[in-house]
Parts: C-alpha cells; structure tokens; sequence
C-alpha cells in the first residue's frame, strides 16, 4: 500500500473519531439547509447548522483510463440554500497539497454533478447520458492558488525560471498593449481559442455540462463560485451553484460528487466518485 | 478494441478505433546518412512554433545521438523495456504491440516523462558506442558508432495519443492525415503525453493544455513543406504522402522510397502505430542495433542505399531533397536529370543527376592576378 494512501485512511478514521458532536449529521441524503445567505467561507459558522452527510467514494472503474487503486475514501458534505443558490461544502482528507499543474503533476479537484432536469428519471450517474444531461460544477486547486492571487503566468509557475526572449515582447511592440496581446494569443492558441482551462483563472469553479463519459464541455458561462481553503487534514471547498430548476421542499433531486488527488496522479477520469446520492430541501423552520 | 490492418507488421492488430485512413496520407523521408545534427531544423521549428510561455522546454523536432542520446530521458529505451522483448519472423511481426500490452484499466501501454526527463536536450550528444580500443581500425559497420536521429511527430496511423485522449480532443484529419490537439477542448490530462512512445507531445505548464508537432498544415494546406524541412541545410528530409503497400506508385517519391525500393523505414514500427515518418537507416551502425530501431528490413535498406551510386533512379531521387520548398508529389527522371512534379505533371523543379564541374584556376590569367581561395 502507497505511504500516502496509508496515511489518507488513518487519518479519514481519526478525522470520523473526532467527529464534532455539535455538527448534525444526515444519514440517507445530502439535506439542503434553507438560509437568509449562502457562506461563502468554508470556515462560515453557519455551516454548523446544516448536516453534515458522509458521501462514500468509489474508484472510477467504468471506463478506461480506469482509477483501480482506491485512494480518498469518503468525503463530507453539507449544503445551504438562499436566493435561489444551493452552496455545498465538501471536506475531505488529502495529505499533500498540490495546486501546480506541470509536466506529470496533478492537482487536486472536486466537483458535484446534479441531473439538468429535475425529476423522477436520472441520468446515468458516471457523467450522464445522451439526452438526459448532467451539470457539473468542478473545482481545481490550481485555480484557486491564481485566484488568490497567485496568478498563472509563466513565472508564477516556474518562479526562478529565466527566459532570455519572447517574440512578443520585442521592443517594437508596446508595453500591455493590444497589439502586442494580439502576437502573444498567437503563441498561446488554447488561450487564443478562449479554451477556459488555460487561464488566466480568477475563478477556482468551472460549470460543464454532459451527456456521458468523455463529453464534458464548458457551459455556455460560469455562474457558480467556489472558494477552497486548506485545512490541517486535506481541503475544504464551498461551490456555491444556481438552485436546480424545479427543486424544492416539496420535490427531490439528486447530486454526486467526484475528488482527485493530484499526487496521486488523478486527473479526469481518474477519479473517486460516488453514485447519486439522494437531494433534499429541509423545511424552512 | 477494434482490429485494424498495419501493414508495418504485416498483421491485423487492436486499437481503440476501427480503421479509418485519410484520403492522404502526409509522410516524411529522413536520410539519416545525411544528418549532421545542427539543429537547424530544431530551430526552425522553435522559433516558429514554440516560442510562447509554457513552451520553452520543448521541441517538437529534435535531434538526438543514438545511441546515447534521448529527448526526453530513456525515452525509448524504457518503453522497451517495459514491451520486454519480443520478435519479428521473417517481415512479420507477432509480438505485442503498445495497444496490445495496455496494462488493465489504460488504452495505450507507455510511461509519462517528469520535468527533469526534459532538462537535457543534448544529453549523449556525438558520444560514441564504445571506447576506440588500441589497434582499431575503420570498417564499416564502424566498430564504434554513433548516428544523428532527428525526430518530429510521427503523424501515425494509429496514433497512440489520439487512443488513449478520454475526450476525444487529439484527431486525425482526414484531408491529409496529420494529428492535431484541439486545443480548444484540451483540457490538460495528459494521457497523451502518456501514451505517445515517441513522446512528442508536451504539456503546456501555463495554459494547462496538452500541445504537439502540426506539421506545419499552414504550410502543407499551401503545399510547402514544413518548416524543419526546408531549413534543414543537410538536405536530409523530403515531405509528402504516403499510400498502402497495394496502392503503391512508383512515381511518388515517398512510395518509390518505401514501398518500391524498401530504403526508407518506420521508427520502432513494433510499437504498432505505422508511424509515417521514414527513415533511411545509417550505413554504418551494426545491423542489430537497426533491427531494434528500424525493423527487420534494416540490413536490406542499408544494402540498397549503399547501391544508389549505381541506380540512377534511387540515386537520382535522392537528389530532390531539400532542392524545392514544395511539397513534391510526383516524380520521374528524364536522361541526365530528375524532375519533381505536380500531380498534374506540371514541372516543380529539375535537378541535375550530377552537378557540373567547374574547376576555379589558383591564377586569373585575364587580370593576371592570384585569385583568394574564400567562399
């Protein structure tokens, strides 16, 4: 058994032994807590209000690339609703820290999935399924470090790296100007395409939308926010989404949650995951 | 697994995808014998392609010494040892191939370079196979050896990056074969760069997406040659197109070259991907190491570069590489001269069979002077 694999076990046990009482704990669904604001700190004391859901999580075996050594075992989720926004909070243990993307480095993610429609026929829950799509709401640590300020330029990934030139940056082309924007998209063609996973980031959340294994793709806009702080055991991640279309007190729904640990080499596919997992909205008390 | 037909094996095998060929096929002739390692295609191709942030450590074309030189590290020495050995009989092959071997729960067998793989571009460079032992002399196979190996993206038939991308954003076009990254859809995985045994593609650190070799499509769309092509000052590399054995034409210089002659072969054509940039094999490197690397029509290729002095089309052929910057489809020698052709017939350029001979006397008798002998 890897080291770090060992150690994510001993500690997920300890971090359920010391399990705070006061937190309320939902045992069946991820319970929807109704509020006047959704927090969008992880660390929010209104979080303490809302039960806390343990989500068991299973290697993505489904389809090749297939994740076939288990790693994070369970991650803990909370939800808070307000203004037609549902935020979710996830904990889970991850021992190191990775929030740098490079050559055969990964970063840790997370992500909940929820049905695009609301009602009694779900899609499949590995992606969703022709015709019956899933909206997902992915969280990356990378993104998150440039959010803060980080920043994702060549020099913020490799801090000591020195580069003698770049075509656009002659002395020809001005300073930030849009000329000289327009020569370095030439050289950068995700970013020239407006491919969103190639930064500049100032959000840490992409919303994607899909119909099955493989068909992820941009939403048409990110709506969703998320905010992730590390904690002492792993991470801790609030993905504050728009209220599904038709979800009430009075209806269910159904999400899913998926995490990858980057030094563990997990990245798309390779993943744990859990199936759905029943949705409810608490009664405003 | 689909089963598809590689006629580099001889045999059908497994890929992720049912055989699908483009209507052309782009291909490339590198003459080893003729590389002397400059790196001025590597430069042509950097400072064209890959001059933009997150780009700065790679090189879509390269040239590395063999047998000591890998960019990145080992590359294909631990795919090697991972496929363990494996044989060819007679001009078949029944090992297993990289899709064949994939390891439970991946679509491609392969191995993902960390940085430091990449940090020495030159390593090996110009060390030979061995020590020059007292008393040795010069025979050909040399007894100490090395040769130069310049590299671009194999444009494959079966590609191996296109196989193993769970999202579908590496494709082949169909127009002209060559293997794209969409790098619109990228989004940074890096299964390809996993899964290429030649590894030639890279994972952009700043914009989190995947890139690779393009063959400089601008260019082949124009019908021109890519850039590393008509840079190279060693004249080594003719561009074009590459049919199957059965569709084979003698007067297309890449055909004539592979097919027809057998002088020009695939690189590691075991790993199964028909990788469609040929090369003439090094006549002075021992026999075995070219069987590994080339396959077993290596000896016979050797043998017959080695009888172009004597074949005035084979020889004659050899003189349109480099001597054009069009692509040149067509082919065929007239007297004393080889014509590169359009596919209509029109005449792209016509290249002597031997060059003239001017002999520059040491003393200008007309203004009596002694001529400086400088370019």
């Amino acid at each position: 058994m890897r080291p770090n694999l060992l150690l994510t076990i001993l500690v997920a046990a300890a971090l359920g032994g010391c399990q705070k009482s006061k937190v309320p704990v939902s045992t069946f669904e991820v319970m929807v807590v109704p509020a006047a604001t959704v927090p969008e700190s992880p660390t929010d004391a209104a979080w303490d209000k809302a039960p806390e859901y343990l989500a068991k999580l299973i290697p993505q075996d489904l389809v090749e690339p297939r994740l076939l050594v288990p790693s994070t075992p369970e991650v803990r989720v909370r939800a808070i609703a307000a203004g037609g926004e549902v935020a979710f909070r996830l904990e889970w243990v991850d021992s190191t820290q990775n929030d740098l993307a490079r050559p055969a480095e990964f970063v840790d993610a997370c992500a909940i999935q929820l049905p695009a429609q609301v009602g009694p026929d779900v899609p499949a829950p590995q992606m969703g399924e022709t015709g019956m799509g899933v909206e997902i709401a992915y969280w990356n640590a990378g993104w998150q470090a440039s959010a803060n300020g980080r920043g994702d330029d060549i020099q913020d990934v490799y801090p000591n790296a020195a580069v003698d030139h770049y075509p656009f940056q002659a002395a020809s082309l001005p300073k930030d100007s849009p000329e000289q924007a327009a020569m370095a998209a030439r050289y950068s063609p995700a970013r020239a395409l407006g491919n969103s996973v190639s930064g500049p980031h100032s959000s840490s959340v992409q919303d994607l939308i899909a119909e099955g294994p493989g068909t992820i793709t941009p939403a048409d806009q990110t709506t969703s926010r998320g905010r992730g702080e590390r904690t002492e055991l792993g991470w801790v991640v609030v993905i504050t989404r728009r209220l599904p279309q038709g979800f009430s007190e009075s209806t269910r729904d159904q999400v899913a949650f998926a995490v990858w640990q980057g030094a563990q080499e997990e990245v798309g596919p390779r993943k744990m995951r859990t199936g759905w997992v029943p949705l409810a909205m608490k009664e405003a008390s | 697994m689909a089963r598809v037909y590689n006629w580099q094996l001889g045999r059908e095998m497994s890929y992720w995808y049912p055989e699908d060929r483009p209507k052309k096929q782009f291909a490339a002739v590198f003459d080893i014998n003729k590389c002397i390692a400059c790196q001025t295609c590597t430069l042509a191709c950097k400072t064209t392609w890959t001059s933009g942030k997150g780009q700065e450590y790679m090189l879509w074309n390269n040239v590395e010494t063999k047998p000591y030189g890998f960019y990145p590290l080992a590359w294909d020495l631990k795919l090697l040892q991972m496929l363990g050995a494996q044989d060819w009989k007679g001009g078949a092959y029944p090992g297993e191939t990289l899709f064949e071997s994939a390891p439970a729960g991946q679509r491609v067998m392969g191995w993902r370079p960390e940085e430091r793989d990449y940090s020495y571009p030159n390593v090996g460079e110009d060390d030979c196979a061995g020590r020059i032992e007292n008393g040795a002399g010069l025979a050909v196979p040399h007894l100490t050896w090395f040769f130069y190996l310049a590299r671009i993206c194999n444009h494959c038939t079966y590609p191996a990056c296109l196989a193993a991308c769970p999202r579908g954003s590496i494709y082949k076009r169909p127009e002209d074969g060559i293997v794209l990254v969409d790098q619109g859809r990228c989004r940074g995985y890096q299964e390809c760069v996993q899964a290429c045994p030649y590894k030639k593609v890279f994972f952009n650190p700043m914009t989190g997406t995947s890139e690779k070799c393009i063959a400089c499509f601008p260019k082949i769309e124009q019908g021109l040659q890519p850039q590393c092509f008509v840079n190279c000052i060693g004249k080594i590399r003719m561009a074009g197109w590459v049919s199957k054995p059965e569709d084979a034409r003698a007067d297309n210089p890449i055909d004539y070259l592979v097919h027809v002659k057998k002088v020009a072969l695939p690189l590691f054509p075991q790993f199964g991907l028909e990788p469609n940039v040929y090369y003439i094999p090094p006549v002075h490197a021992p026999a075995s190491f070219l069987h590994q690397m080339f396959g077993p029509g290596a000896e016979k290729a050797v043998e017959t570069y080695r009888s172009a002095v004597d074949d005035p089309d084979l020889g004659g052929l050899m003189g349109l590489f480099g001597c054009t910057e069009k692509v040149v489809p067509r082919w065929k020698r007239s007297g004393d001269s080889i014509l590169g052709l359009e596919e209509n017939g029109d005449e792209i350029v016509r290249v002597p069979m031997r060059e003239p001979v001017f002999i520059r006397q040491a003393f200008d008798q007309k203004y009596q002077i002694a001529r400086t002998n400088c370019p």
